[in-house]
This record gives C-alpha cells, structure tokens and sequence, in this order.
C-alpha cells in the first residue's frame, strides 16, 4: 500500500528502464541501432520523474531547513544525558513516502495467535533517497547521451544499452528499496550488471577474468550480508529498515556513550527494540555479528579493504561503465547501505567501518601515486575516495560521508568521461606516451582540471567542502577519542596523496608535449604509431556535452549559502547539501564545535602540500626547480614497488583463497573418483567374487553332494531292481516273511 | 471427471501409450516419436486438468488428511464385498487392491505432490521434444521413456506406501535400460551402478515401511495399515525401542538413507555424475529434473511426517549432511572438466539445501521452520528446472561439437547468440542471482538454518562464493573467449528452442512471483510443518517472544 502519490512516481522512475531493458532484449535484432534511444529515453524519464519528486520533497518538507538548526540543538550543553531516546524522539520524524507490498508469506497458523511470516518488498523514499535518485539518473542520463559516441561502432552496441538499461533499473531500486532483504536483491542485480559489462568484451580472456573476479569478491561479501539478513530476521522477525532504525535508535544504551552510539562492556547483554509495536529482544554480540555481516557486503560492493581488488580490474569495462558504474552509482551503494542503515552499528562495529575506510582510503592513495595507467589512477582514487566516506560514516559524520557521496559521484564522473574521451583520441591508457593534449582537446582538458580540482580539494570547488566536512568529523571524534589519532593521520595524509596524484594525471595528459612510446622506452601498443597523440582531437559534441554538463554541479553542489568557505575566519558555514542531509539523519549529528576550524586549516595546508608537490615534480615549466619523479621512487626504496604492485593484495589471495579452494575442489573429485567409488566398485567386486566363490562351492561341494545322493540313489536302486524279480513266488515269500516278522514283532510289543 | 479417472489416467495413460508406441505399424521413426509427444502433451494436460481442479475446488485449504478420511473403502469381513466412498472432486481415491494385506489403491494429491505431478509433466514433454534426435531403436526408446513416465507419476500419487513403493522400484527399470542401452561409453557401467546403489536404499525404505506395518499401534492392536496418511495420524502413539533404539528414530533413518541415495546427498552421491554423463541428454534432463526430486519428495512426505520424533532427533546428523553436501558438490563442480559432470556435481550441492532445509528444525517458532521446508520444497521445484534446462543446453552443445571437454569449449557466445544468452539466463538461475527461482530457494534455507544454528547457517550462506565461482567459471570457459574454429555454428533450432522457452520463462517467473507457487504449496507444506511440530509438543504453546507480524504494508 502506497502512502502518496510521489511513491507511485519513483516506482514508475525505477520500472520504466526495466520495462526499456525488456523491450530492448526482446528486440534486439529488431531495434539494432534504435536501443540508444529507448534506453535513453527510459532513463530521461526517471530522471524528469525524480526531478518532480524532489520539488514535490523539497515543498513537502518544508523547504531548506534552518542552518545549524542541529548544532544548536546539540551545543546546549548536557542535553544528550536526556538521552539518545529524547534525541530522537525529540525530532519530528523526517519526511518518508513508503509503500510495501507481501511478496511471500508462509507459516500461517503455526501459532495459533501471530501472522503468518512475510517477507514484502516495498520502497521508503526519504531525503537521502530522493537525492540519490536525482544524482543517478542525471548522470546516468549523461553517461547515455556519452555512450552513444564512444560505443559507436561495437558489434554489440544494441546490447551495451540493454544492459546500461537493467543495470540502472537495479541501482534505482536499490535505492529506493524500504527493506534490506530487498536491497540484497538488488544488490545482486548490480553485481551482474557490473559482471555483464566488465566483461563486455569478453573476446579478451583477461576482461571475463576482470568480471568473474569482481563478482566472486562482491560475493564474498555478500555473505556477510546474507548473515545479517538472517541474524536480524531470526531476531527481529523484520527486514524493514526503517522499523530497525526506529527500534534501535531508541535502544538505552545509547545514552552512556558520549557519540550516541550503542556500546556495552558485556557482550551477553540483552537489548530490548521495540518493532513495529511489540517488543523483540537482542543481545549486544548478535548486534555486532548483523552489523559486521551487513558491513562486509557493503565492504565488497564499495570495495573496500580487503576485498578491494576488484575494482581497479573492473576497469576492463568500457569507460562509461566505469564511470557509471565503477564510480559515480553502485561502488557507493555500500556507503549508500551504511548510511541508511546506521543506527543498526553499535560501537565497536562503527569503528572497524572507521578504520577499514582509514586502511582503505591510504593503501590505494599510495598505489594511485605510481600508476602509469591514467584509468588505473581513477580507479584507485574511486577507491580511496570510498574509503574517505566510510571513515566519516565510521566516525560518526552521517551527513560529511553522504554528502561526500554526492560530491564524489559528479567529479568522478566527470573525471572518467574525461578519461574516456581522451582514450577515444589516442586509444591507449598509458599515461608515458601521452602529453601536451590541452591544445588538442581544449574541452576535455578543462572540464578534467575541474574535476581534478574538486577531488582534490580546492576551496570554492565541491570536493573541497565534502572532504572538509569528513576532516571535521575525524578531528571531533579523535578529540573524544585520542587513542584513535590514526583516524585522522589517514585522511590527512590521504587528501595530501589524492592532490598529488589528481595533479600528476593532469600535468602529465595534458601538459607539455607528446613524449612518445620510443621516448618513454616502451613498445607501442596494437601496433600504433610512436606518438599516439598525434591523431588527437577533441571528441564530438555527444562526448562533449556531457562533461561540460557535469562540470557545473561539480563546482557548485557543494557550496553554502554564502559560498565563501567563512569557516577559515572562524565564522560558521555550512554547505547547503550538508543541513539538508543532516536533517534526514537518522541519528542526530553531533555538534563539532572547533573541529570545523581546524579541518578548514588542515584541508588547506595538505592541499598545497600536495599539489605542491605534484606541480614540482611534473609541471613541464623550466621556470620552476623541478624534481625528479625516479629520484623520488628511489627515495620511497621498497615501498615503491609495493605501490606498484598493489601491495601485492593479488598474489596473496592466489596462494591464500583461490589455490586452495581449487585444490580442495580437486582433492573433493578425487576423494569421489577414488575413495567412495573406491568403496563402491570394490564392495561390487567383492560381491563378484563372493560369487564366483559361490558357484566354485556349488560346482565343488553342492553338486558333488547332489550327485553322491543320487549316485546312491542310483546304486540304491541297482540293488532294488535286484529284488524285482517278476516271479510271484518270491513276492509271496517275501510277503510272508515280512507278515511273520511283523506278526511277531507285535507279540512282543504286546506281551511286554 | 471422476477422482478415480482422472488420478488414474495420469499414471496409466503414459503406461498405454508405452504399448501403444510399439505398436505403431510400421518402420516410420516419426509416427513413434508423434505418438509419444503427443501422449506426454496429453499427460502434462491431464496434469493441467488437476492442476485446475486443485486451484478452483479450493483444495489448498483442506488439509489432505481431512480429504482422504472422506473416502473410505471397508471390507466386509467374510465375503470380502467392497463397499468405497468416493468424495467427488477433491483428488483422492481409495480402492481396494490387496484386501488380505489390507493394501489399497490409495492415490491423492496436494500441494506437495501436485506441484511435482505438473513438474513431472513439463519436464517429461520437454524430455520428450528434445528425445527427436534419438535414432537407435525408436520404438524402444519412446516405449521406455513412457514406462519410465508412468511410474514417475505413479510415484508422486500413491498415498498407500506398498503401491508408492512399487512404483518407486518400477522407475528402476527402464531408467536402467534408458542409460544401459541410450548411452555414452561407459554405459553399462553407469547403468548397473545406478541400478544397483537405488536398489539398495530401496531395502532400507522396504524395511521401514514393514516395520511401520507391523509395529504401528492402534490402542493395543497392530494398525497393519500401509495407508500413509493414517499411519501419520498414528506417530504419537508410535512409541517403543527396537534393539533400545527408538522405533520413530529406526524408521527415520532406514527412510532417510533410503531417499538420500536417490536424492543425492553425500557421500551417496556417486552414481549421479556417472549416470548423468552417460545418459543421453532427454534423460538427464528426466535424472536431474524429477528422478531427484523422488528422493526429496520421499523425505518431505514420508520420512518426516511418519516419523517427527525420530526426525527432530536426527535432524543435526541430517543438516550437517545437508551442509557437507552443498560445499562437497560445489567445490567438487570447481574440479569438473567436463560440462556435462559439472553440472551433475552442481545438482549434488543443491539437492544439499533440501536437505538443510528440511532439517532446519527449530520449533519454537515453527514459522521460521516453515521457511526450511518451503525452501526446499522450491528449491526441488527451481531446480527441476533449472537442471533440466542445464542438460539440455550441454546436449545442445555435444550435438554439434561431440565433445564436453570444458577445455575445448569456448567462444559459443559469438557463435550462437541465442544459445548463450538462454545458457546466462539458466545458470544464472541455477546460481541463485535474485529474481530467478534459484536465489528465493536459497535464501529461504539459508535464512531459515540461521534459526537452528548459526555455524551451519554460516557455512551454507559461504556456499553462494563457490557456487558463483563454478558458475562463471563454466560460463566463461564455454561461452567467451574467442574460439574461431566455432564460427558458423547453427544456433539453437527452433525445435530447441520450443524446448529453451518454457524453462526460461518459468526460471524468470518463478523467481519475480514465488507466492504464485508458495500461495497453493505451501499450506500444505506448513500442514507438514505443523504435524511434525506437534508431534515434537513445540505447536500449543506459543513461546513468549512476541513477534512482529511482518505481515506487509498493509497496517503501514
């Protein structure tokens, strides 16, 4: 049952590409070229519709809530002993349309007195949901209108849109799904778009390889999820995420942590959650085990450390899948998760989300650092970046990792539409050749140094707001917490890394001249020319249009109402993204008080160490005092070549993961070949030979002793054929002996 | 149409068209093939016909029981005159058969054995569409295939455990001759071993039913009944020791080793791989699709509900089997390189969650339980088709490369683009990839077994890793690369694909819509549940937690 009527407009934006993606699979010889523009137009729609349902969201609610409305509320001073039940209980509930449906039910009358067991599939749009909406189809609408130039020309470009279309079916719906079980399905889903399209042209063993990992690794982690899913069925009897928020949110527990989080010294220690009106119970280690299950599937799909891996192989995909799939939408869907399901981590689970997005964020920055494959650099700061998000959400800034989230989405888009269209120019991605394109691809070369602004941080550039607000959080929670300092050495050191690397790319694409495959001692690839710049020109206005496009948003949506970053003045300011996600939180955010200074100053002073470093090292101007980038590998010793390999994270699970999996499978085989039907064959041939023995005993003793009996028989029967004389007299004399003998034998019997 | 007709008709119709196939005048391969289409097209519509009276009679809400206790057969005691009632329209007869042994011809349906009935049905005419490129002794074949139809039903009707298990024994025999005869190289050794290891779990389920026989008391009398659903009746009462066993725990498990050789589970499982890769494709497809399920039906009608109490008892020996099963077969499949082999092993994981499933037994909210046995009950449903579409489409393969060799394969994406998109589809199914029929078998064990132990639950749901990996593994050695001496292959013929269809369709349909199934199957599995619960003294009394009722958005 819907709600209102804006539920019944985001299912139609999440069904119609479905029904687009139908339509195209059944018509694929039929549409040919033609599946472009359905699959277009389908996604257009959702995105017009969720255009109308964030104006109809934005008027609902009430408009822009008032700034700092929740610092207020928090700074006075000891309002959080009235608890984290008052806290919650003290805020209007947030705008939410749902509607859910019973998809299966089944146990009715098992007890005599409950329902039946349902599982329903439904959807809850809340504030997050409705801008995630809006940020996916816009740029999965760009990322289309893209396609349509880079793809041209594929023998399966009528598929390419078929699947673009099913995959963003699924990333709607993940979005908009109100439970968790039905979030796993679309999960899922995603995970085989993301499997069809890696492997997109699987001609090349290496690309199906590419997807058949990626898979396997989200699988991983979809285990975790899977026991969640179960733990929280079986202790909660829902999948409802909103009722476990609303549950947990007001669990006791809360109150004696100074974050709002629920912590316990007893892990025995039993919760009561309040579900949908009746009480459930569950003890403190279950609620670790769910939030870790839960966590390990959002570790997979927004792959982070340790199952990572497969992203950067994931850039075998062509590269509008990358960036709509491998940056901008479905790698953030476990931040995504996260964040919708926050109230669900207690404490300690919180802080393993902190640090592994800490380990993620500066393991992949480091391995960004020295890539010559300019894909490969975007993809280890997709990497790093999520790990930035996780670490905000692991340390209590709902709204900085969110906001992240949206920032990300766009320059990362940006950024590897950009790397698209100069691949589509010069059909190599080794950075070493490359250079000087500026001139050649004016278009492009701007829009990526937005984009390469805003993720490195620059002020007045989105990213550099997201990334202050996710320091800010790092620097209040650290000073709550002084033994986790790594919690902030990480992202800072990490943000200096991301302007460095962001910076080298650019300069060393786009800046002074082509160096050549020869120059850089390399041989050229697919039998291209020396220079492969030398053919470069700007990609046509299908590329084009979109990166200008998605240059704006990736300026401006992060800014505040008053633009400039006032902060560093010691002024308060809040970007305008970050209030409106704040108030949807489903817990209240804490106030940051000084840390918002300090992060303003911290963000800034790695922001020129970084790009200081990186216009030092590879800007082509003699002017500058130039560093040499090899003396600089020599400096970093063995390092270097455990960044260039990745830290050896692939070689380590061949020999730990996959070896021995294969060869338990084959030793299950042989077990199989060998040892049962070993047993099998073997108790047949005993049977055999039991037989065999059988017939031997028979042959040997069994007819030898029929034919002793009837050899006496016959023998038996020599004698008696003796007797038959044929003569009367002797029958009569033998009668009367015999009557005689009989005759006497009773009288003694008698007389006795 | 009478109970008794058209019951009958749907095990005896195919038996007559196995004589009617022989007698086909003439030398005419196709007149034989005809006939026998046509007799399984009629079949699986008799099934439809069932099928529709379950649906519209409102069956699904009588319990079976209920149903069968208004048909009564009595003898009078010294003519031996019969005298039945027959319940018009609810799709139970009971006859007289062996009046002495107090045998009957006792057949019905429910949820449970309807489903398989029209599973039955599909999959042996599919079977049959794809059996037109047999060209070695036709009218034995189809004659075979018919026999081996007849029995199948049979089977899945029979209320009265001497008839099922005289049809159970009778599926034997032209399955033995269909792979001894029909088959690949090595296939007297596929067939004896198949014949061999059946029969031996036959004894035990033998064993069991005369132990059942005799010891099933009624008061202070032996019941001496083989009438299935009043020995069920009974099992509180079914008390006692044999050899200081208990006697419901003896039964359990001579039925249970019985059915899991025919299931298979691990570690009875050996035969499978052999028959499956020398049987010829139409009855691998007859193997994996329904033979299979006979091992899982036996268990989910018999063995738990004539013996709840020896279940409960046994049920961890039973879900670690169930748990071995799932990982043995997957890692096992990993191995394979042949096509045909690994998906054989893949049928060896997944009939380990019906296993699970069933053991699941936590009953202090049976509703969870129910999620078990409705899982595996679909699990037995998905998997009949989805395995049957996955040997077709590696006899797809074989009759136009003659080989399974996984190493020889490759590149048939290209070459045949409908094959491999049907082949993604299918396996995809088979993996359990959300909104297809595998993945709501899957979860609803895997959740259901976090209700009974949390380190089995955790195994099982590890299991989806491995199942992915042989999946797309097998995928990609078959299906991509580039492999040029595969160019120009036919794509799949449109007989083939006649075949593909309605798998496909169900494989989707199944997984978007399982309350179209679980809506008139699962009442009678949640009976099931119920009657072995109670058998436990788990039913009366609802434990204090109380539960939310997830019921939907209705009250939202």
């Amino acid at each position: 049952m819907m709600d209102a009527w804006q539920g019944w407009l985001y299912v139609a934006a999440v069904v119609i590409p479905l029904a687009a993606f139908v339509v195209q699979i059944l018509g694929l010889r039929l549409f040919r070229k033609q599946t472009a523009l359905i699959a277009t137009g389908a996604i257009a729609s959702s995105l017009i519709l969720s255009a109308i349902g964030f104006g109809s969201y934005f008027i609902a609610s009430g408009g822009m809530p008032s700034p700092h409305a929740e610092g207020h509320e928090g700074e006075s001073p000891e309002a959080s002993p009235a608890a984290a039940g008052a806290f919650s209980e003290g805020r209007a509930a947030p705008l939410a349309w749902s509607g859910n449906w019973t998809w299966v039910s089944l146990g009715r009358g098992l007890l005599p007195d409950r329902q039946p067991l349902a599982i329903p599939i439904g959807i809850r749009i809340d504030a997050l949901a409705v801008l995630m909406f809006l940020m996916v189809t816009f740029i999965a609408t760009l990322i289309h209108v893209y396609s349509m130039e880079y793809m041209e020309g594929d023998p399966r470009y009528p598929r390419f849109f078929a699947y673009l279309s099913l995959f963003c079916f699924s990333m709607l719906g993940l979005v908009a799904s109100s439970s968790v079980f039905l979030v796993f399905v679309f999960w899922e889903l995603v995970g085989i778009c993301s499997y069809l399209l890696i492997g997109f042209w699987y001609e090349d063993r290496s690309n199906s390889d590419a997807a058949n990992k990626a898979f396997i690794v989200n699988r991983i982690g979809d285990v975790g999820m899977l026991v969640g899913l179960g733990l929280l069925w079986t202790q909660l009897g829902t999948f409802d995420i909103a009722e476990i928020n609303a549950g947990l949110s007001a669990v006791e527990a809360r109150q004696g942590d100074a974050l709002g989080r629920i912590t316990s010294e007893d892990p025995g220690a039993v919760w009561n959650v309040m579900i949908g009106g009746t009480e459930r119970s569950i003890p403190h280690w279950i609620l670790v085990l769910a939030g870790l299950g839960i966590f390990a599937g959002c570790v997979g799909k927004s792959a982070q450390f340790p199952l990572h891996v497969w992203l950067p192989d994931a850039m075998a995909g062509p590269t509008p899948v990358s960036a709509l799939i491998h940056a901008a939408t479905m790698v953030a869907a476990g931040v995504y998760l996260v964040g919708r399901f926050f109230p669900l981590f207690s404490a300690e689970v919180l802080l393993v989300i902190a640090y592994t997005g800490g380990i993620t964020l500066f393991l992949a920055a480091t391995i960004a650092l020295v890539q010559v494959d300019y894909k490969k650099v975007l993809a280890y700061s997709t990497v790093s970046q999520l790990g930035f998000m996780m670490l905000a959400l692991g340390v209590g800034g709902w709204a900085a990792g969110l906001f992240h989230l949206l920032t990300h989405a766009f320059f990362k888009a940006l950024l590897f539409l950009g790397a698209g269209s100069v691949h589509h120019a010069v059909h190599t991605y080794d950075l070493r050749p490359l250079g000087g394109l500026r001139r050649k691809m004016p278009v492009t070369a701007a829009t990526m140094l937005i984009g390469t602004l805003a993720i490195s941080g620059v002020p007045l550039f989105s990213g550099f707001y997201s990334k202050d607000a996710i320091l800010a959080s790092a620097i209040h929670f650290v000073s709550e917490r002084p033994g986790h300092a790594l919690l902030l050495v990480l992202p800072a050191s990490g943000a200096a890394m991301t302007a460095f690397y962001m910076f080298r790319m650019w300069f060393l694409l786009f800046t002074g001249s082509s160096r050549g495959w020869s120059a850089a001692g390399l041989a050229p690839e697919h039998g291209q020319r020396d220079d492969p710049a030398a053919l470069a020109h700007e990609s046509g206005p299908r590329i084009t249009w979109p990166l200008r496009i998605l240059a704006v948003p990736t300026v401006m949506i992060g800014w505040p109402l008053t633009i400039l970053p006032l902060a560093v003045a010691g002024l308060p300011f809040h970007p305008v993204l970050e209030d409106w996600l704040s108030s949807a939180a489903p817990l209240p955010a804490q106030p940051l008080g000084s840390a918002q200074s300090w992060a303003a100053a911290t963000s800034l002073l790695v922001l020129v160490v970084g790009v200081g470093l990186a216009f030092l090292a590879y800007h082509p101007s003699k002017t500058i005092r130039r560093i040499d980038p090899a003396r600089m590998a020599a400096h970093l010793g063995g390092l270097y070549s455990l960044f260039v390999n990745s830290w050896y994270f692939d070689e380590v699970y061949q020999a730990l993961v996959v070896r021995p999996c294969l060869a338990i499978g084959r030793r299950a085989a042989w077990v199989d070949r060998v040892v049962i039907d070993g047993i099998i064959d073997g108790l047949a041939a005993i049977t055999v030979a039991l037989s065999r023995l059988d017939r031997a005993i028979d042959a040997s003793v069994v007819d030898r002793l029929v034919s002793l009996v009837a050899g006496m028989i016959y023998v038996l029967g020599g004698v008696g054929r003796r007797l038959q004389t044929g003569r009367l007299r002797s029958y009569l004399m033998v009668l009367s002996i015999a009557f005689v003998l009989l005759s006497v034998g009773v009288l003694v019997w008698v007389v006795r | 149409m009478s109970d008794n007709l058209l019951l009958s008709l749907l095990w005896a119709l195919p038996l007559a068209g196995s004589v009617l196939v022989l007698l086909v005048p003439g030398r005419s391969d196709l007149a034989v093939k005809g006939t026998a289409l046509g007799v399984s097209a009629l079949t699986f519509a008799l099934s439809l016909v069932a099928f529709s009276s379950y649906l519209s009679g409102g069956l699904a809400e009588t319990p079976l029981a209920d149903r069968a206790a208004l048909n009564t057969l009595t003898v009078a005691e010294g003519t031996g005159a019969v005298s039945l009632v027959d319940e018009p329209g609810d799709l139970v007869f009971r006859g007289p058969w062996i009046p002495y042994f107090r045998i009957q011809y006792f057949l019905g349906l429910d949820g449970i054995s309807l489903s398989l009935v029209l599973l039955t049905g599909l999959i042996s005419l599919l079977a049959c569409l794809a059996s037109w490129g047999i060209d070695r002794s036709v009218k034995g074949y189809f004659s075979l295939f018919l026999l081996l139809l007849a029995s199948m039903m049979g089977v899945f009707l029979a209320l009265d455990l001497f008839l099922f298990f005289v049809f159970f024994e009778f599926m034997l025999l032209p399955m033995y001759f269909l792979i001894g005869v029909w088959g690949g190289a090595r296939k007297e050794y596929a067939a004896i071993k198949f014949l061999l290891y059946t029969l031996f779990g036959s004894v035990f389920i033998l064993v069991a039913i005369l132990v059942l026989y005799f010891y099933a008391p009624d008061g202070a009398e032996p019941l001496h009944t083989f009438d299935a659903l009043r020995l069920m009746a009974r099992t509180e009462h079914f008390t006692g020791t044999i050899f200081g066993f208990g006697v419901q725990s003896v039964v359990f498990a001579l039925l249970l080793i019985g059915f899991l050789i025919k299931l298979p589970a691990v570690p009875f499982h050996t035969w499978l791989p052999d028959a499956h890769v020398e049987a010829p494709t139409p009855i691998s497809m007859i193997l994996a699709g329904i033979l299979l399920k006979v091992g899982g039906y036996g268990l989910i009608r018999l063995a738990w509900p004539l013996a709840p109490v020896g279940a409960f008892e046994l049920s961890w020996v039973v879900a670690v089997l169930g748990v071995v099963g799932i990982l043995y077969g997957a890692l096992a499949a990993m191995a394979q390189t042949d096509f045909k082999r690994l998906v054989a092993y893949s049928s060896v994981s997944h009939m380990g969650y019906v296993t699970l499933g069933l053991a699941a037994m936590n009953l202090i909210d049976p509703r969870y339980y129910s999620y078990g046995v409705n899982g595996a009950m679909y699990m037995m449903i998905a998997h009949g088709i989805t395995s049957a579409g996955m040997f077709f489409l590696v006899g797809v393969v074989y009759d136009r490369l003659h080989t399974r060799d996984l190493g020889q394969l490759g590149g048939l994406m290209n070459a045949m683009p409908v094959f491999g998109g049907v082949t993604m589809l299918i396996f995809f199914g088979s993996m359990g990839l959300p909104g297809l029929c595998g993945f709501v078998a899957e979860v609803f064990v895997v959740l259901s077994a976090f209700n009974y132990s949390y380190g089995l639950a955790i195994l099982a749901a590890a299991a989806v890793v491995l199942t992915a990996g042989y999946i797309l593994w097998a995928l990609q050695r078959v299906l991509l690369g580039r492999n040029d001496s595969h160019r120009g292959l036919p794509d799949m013929s449109m007989r083939e694909v006649a075949v593909a269809a309605p798998l496909v369709v169900l494989t989707v349909w199944l997984g978007l819509f399982p309350q179209s199934v679980l809506g008139w199957v699962g009442p009678s599995v949640d009976r099931v549940v119920a009657a072995v619960a109670s058998a436990n003294g788990a039913m009366p009394e609802a434990e204090e937690v109380a539960l939310s009722d997830a019921a939907g958005g209705s009250s939202r």
